[in-house]
């Protein structure tokens, strides 16, 4: 979508998946911002946030990078107003950080857990954490090399919308969640078939 | 044996769907063959040196004869006419193509069987005792635990994506036939009245695995009620899937981080994480257990005078009487059941192809005896041989001879010959050099019965390169293809033992070419002979008068076949 290297690319759309509801295509209101400059910038930048102005109007922050400037009065008020979610970077050992995130609860509408290259699962266990630990009954987006063969393990994990690559295609994504009728394990969305046979 | 139902069999059924669509895909050019990989391979799918290759699970090591006939035809239709048993109860087809693999998927769907996750990055299939429920020295029968955690492994979302793959054996018995200690988890189950009322519990080993370093796992929980192993579980591949490495494909195993944090800080966290789930409902229930556990008791046995074995000899033609008696103390073990035994069927006829392969007809006929003799049951050991496990003494004699027929009864089993070794060069594109022929020659060298015999058991294991397919890390003897300068070269490990005192072997020295091998094992195996006691097992001896005398004898005839390779080579450089 964006050559602009401080933006992490997503498809314009995102699949929403809440729980117990359809999956469906919506627009993406959310830029994601890497945190990092743009080669030609000095260091200062990166305490900058993208312009919300002129682009989309709410922005996913990396959570280091929320550490650091969340007391800065021009992102607290963003925040106030909604317009601040935070992503998880597949590394983040975010049992670390539990205040920050139960803190987070309040203000954040949205949190994103990354995905440097669609086999790097760590980030299928940032979600089930956040889920089943933290009690996060926000939405959790995934975002990065978000592929169509990772949505089902993804929306089982605890993902309820998935900003996938811009190359993947929305209309086979979307079938994805219907190819399995029966599970063999818990997940976030329900329990094990199994238990009811 | 465990029966699919309704759930099991609608899952491999969509499952099979959903690999169609992505072969559709792959095929079509939307799916980049990158992408595509590590789904092709959670559907056991690799792409060889010569065509795909195709790793079908059977789970546990146990199979019945409707199953092996469609391995069989599937290799016929499919393959070249046979089939390869590995050493994770396995089985490998070497010639299939990308676009048939969904229709043999979707055949050995119809037989309650599937690929999925026999490779990629994921939990893979759950190997086991392949005498579990009828061996004479088992405690508990490990099969209702390992078609729970079967279950509970398929497709589990979390983890699809490890750091690497992620491999479970399961142990009941006494003796330890699975190489527990060599897996990324092992489970240990135990049953004893003063732990948990008598019930069932599981001690965890982790962090062990062969490959480029070989490790032992460690005892990192003991006496976990049976009940709990999903959470814990869980907590545990949790803990590997955030924090295993990801930067190097050689330190991503579970065995690195284990080692890294030590045991001890493992286990402490693996702790820290499952206090948050061990109580929830991923944990196994009552009616879990007695659904999975009633396709486990046992068949109809008759009851039957238990026979000595002067008696089952005597049951043969006067002729046949010695080699009998040779099969049955080699290839017939103990049995719970009075009157009855298990039979392994040897897949290393001396001079075979590769040791595990079976052909079309011998997987048909094999099926026939496992009918005729064994409740239609099989079993795959880790050793790359099959298993009849339920057959009457009074019958031995009569299955012997049809065994024979089919060059399933050479009475090898844990002697020299009964080499366990990978693919290698042949096949695997990963290969430093061949295996198959150097286990071929070592076969032709020692192809006197009397003398293995006299020789007792001896495990000789054989990788094609350091990723150990072949085991050789825990052969007696081990022989590892390496390459040095483009030229296939062999190391040499001795001391390596598999079972309760598993141990790794240790590499001797310099290595050596395919045509020193079977010099340098008759040399070791003379040192052995020359050194016993009476009765000494080979890894006895060794371990009493230590390596030196070994690699002295490995090395005797070095200098001078060095030598004349060298001059044979130059020779070959000015003409
Ligand atoms: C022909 C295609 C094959 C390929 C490409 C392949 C690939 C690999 C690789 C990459 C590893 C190393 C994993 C590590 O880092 O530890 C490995 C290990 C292993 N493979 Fe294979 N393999 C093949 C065939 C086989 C066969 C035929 C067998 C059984 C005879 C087998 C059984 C094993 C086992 C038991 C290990 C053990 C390693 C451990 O436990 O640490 N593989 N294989
Ligand atoms: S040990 Fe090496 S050569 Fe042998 S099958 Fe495994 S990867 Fe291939």
């Amino acid at each position: 979508m964006s050559a602009n290297p401080q933006i992490i690319a997503a498809h314009d759309q995102i699949l929403h998946f809440p729980k117990g509801s359809k999956p469906i295509i919506e627009n993406n209101e959310w830029l994601i911002w890497s945190g990092k400059n743009s080669k030609n910038k000095d260091e200062g930048a990166n305490s900058t946030l993208p312009d919300l102005e002129h682009s989309k109007k709410n922005v996913l922050v990396p959570f280091s990078w929320w550490i650091v400037h969340h007391n800065e009065a021009n992102v607290l008020a963003k925040a106030k107003a909604g317009q601040i979610g935070v992503w998880f970077a597949a590394d983040e050992d975010i049992l670390k950080h539990a205040d920050m995130i139960e803190q987070g609860k309040t203000l954040w509408p949205v949190v994103a857990a990354h995905f440097p290259i669609f086999r790097d699962g760590r980030s299928f266990s940032t979600a089930a954490i956040l889920r089943n630990r933290f009690q996060w009954t926000g939405e959790i987006r995934a975002i990065g090399d978000v592929l169509i063969d990772q949505l089902l393990q993804g929306a089982r994990v605890g993902f309820d919308s998935f900003a996938l690559r811009p190359d993947q295609k929305t209309d086979i994504a979307l079938k994805q969640f219907d190819l399995f009728t029966v599970t063999t394990q818990n997940s976030w969305r329900g329990k094990r078939s199994l238990l009811e046979a | 044996m465990y029966k699919y139902d309704h759930i099991d069999q609608t899952l491999v059924d969509q499952r099979v769907a959903q690999f169609r669509d992505q072969v559709a895909r792959r095929l079509d050019g939307s799916l980049a063959e990158e992408e595509f990989r590590p789904l092709r391979l959670q559907n056991g799918l690799y792409h060889q040196r010569h065509a795909y290759m195709l790793r079908v699970a059977i789970p546990y090591g146990l199979f019945n004869s409707k199953q092996l006939r469609t391995m069989a035809l599937i290799a016929e239709k499919y393959d070249r006419g046979y089939g390869h048993f590995t050493t994770r109860q396995n089985i490998q087809f070497n010639w299939v193509t990308l676009e048939d693999t969904p229709d043999i998927l979707a055949e050995l769907a119809k037989v309650e069987m599937h690929a999925i996750q026999t490779s990629g990055n994921c939990i893979r299939n759950i190997t086991s005792d392949a005498f579990a429920g009828v061996a004479g020295d088992e405690y508990v029968d490990p099969r209702p635990i390992c078609e729970l955690l079967r279950q509970w492994s398929t497709l589990h979302p979390e983890f699809a994506h490890l750091p690497r793959k992620f491999k479970f054996a399961i142990n009941g018995a006494k003796e330890d036939r699975t190489i527990l200690l060599c897996h990324d988890v092992g489970i240990e189950l135990k049953k004893s009245p003063s732990i948990n009322h008598g019930e069932l519990t599981a001690d965890i080993y982790a962090g062990g695995g062969m490959g480029r370093t070989p490790i032992l796992g460690s005892l990192i929980k003991t006496d976990l009620p049976w009940q709990l192993l999903p959470s814990y579980l869980t907590a545990l591949l949790r803990v590997y899937n955030r924090f295993g490495r990801r930067d190097n494909l050689y330190k991503a195993r579970i065995k690195i981080l284990v080692k890294a944090l030590s045991p001890e800080e493992f286990a402490r966290q693996v702790e820290g994480e499952w206090i948050h789930i061990k109580n929830g409902e991923d944990n196994f229930t009552k009616a879990e257990w007695d659904r999975v556990a009633k396709h486990f008791t046992k068949p109809a046995y008759k009851s039957l005078p238990k026979l000595s074995n002067e008696q089952v000899i005597n049951t043969a033609s006067e002729t046949d009487r010695a080699a009998f008696a040779r099969w049955l103390e080699r290839n017939v073990k103990p049995h719970q059941i009075p009157g009855y035994a298990s039979v392994v069927l040897s897949l290393k006829p001396h001079g075979s192809v590769a040791p595990g392969d079976a052909t079309t007809a011998q997987m048909l006929a094999i099926a026939d005896l496992s009918d005729q003799y064994s409740f239609g049951e099989l079993r795959a050991t880790h050793e790359q041989n099959l298993v009849l496990a339920d057959v009457e003494q009074s019958k031995l004699y009569e299955l012997w001879q049809e065994a024979k027929r089919q060059k399933v009864a050479l009475p090898n089993i844990g002697l020299l010959t009964d080499i366990i070794a990978c693919p290698g060069g042949d096949f695997c594109s990963l290969a430093n050099a061949k295996s198959l022929p150097i286990a071929k020659a070592i076969q032709e060298r020692f192809d006197d019965l009397d003398y293995l015999f006299d020789l007792g058991d001896i495990s000789l294991n054989i990788s094609g390169c350091i990723n150990s397919c072949g085991h050789h890390h825990v052969g007696n003897i081990g022989v590892l293809g390496v390459d040095k300068d483009g030229e296939e070269w062999y190391q040499i490990t001795l001391g390596g033992e598999q079972g309760n005192d598993a141990a790794i072997g240790k590499v001797i020295g310099p290595s050596f070419y395919a045509d020193e091998i079977p010099d340098v094992i008759t040399n070791v195996i003379n040192t052995y002979v020359n050194n016993r006691s009476e009765d000494e097992s080979f890894i006895d001896a060794f371990r009493r008068i230590g390596v030196t005398p070994f690699k002295e004898a490995a090395y005797k005839n070095k200098d001078e076949s060095t030598k004349k390779k060298e001059k044979t080579q130059s020779a070959g450089a000015t003409s």
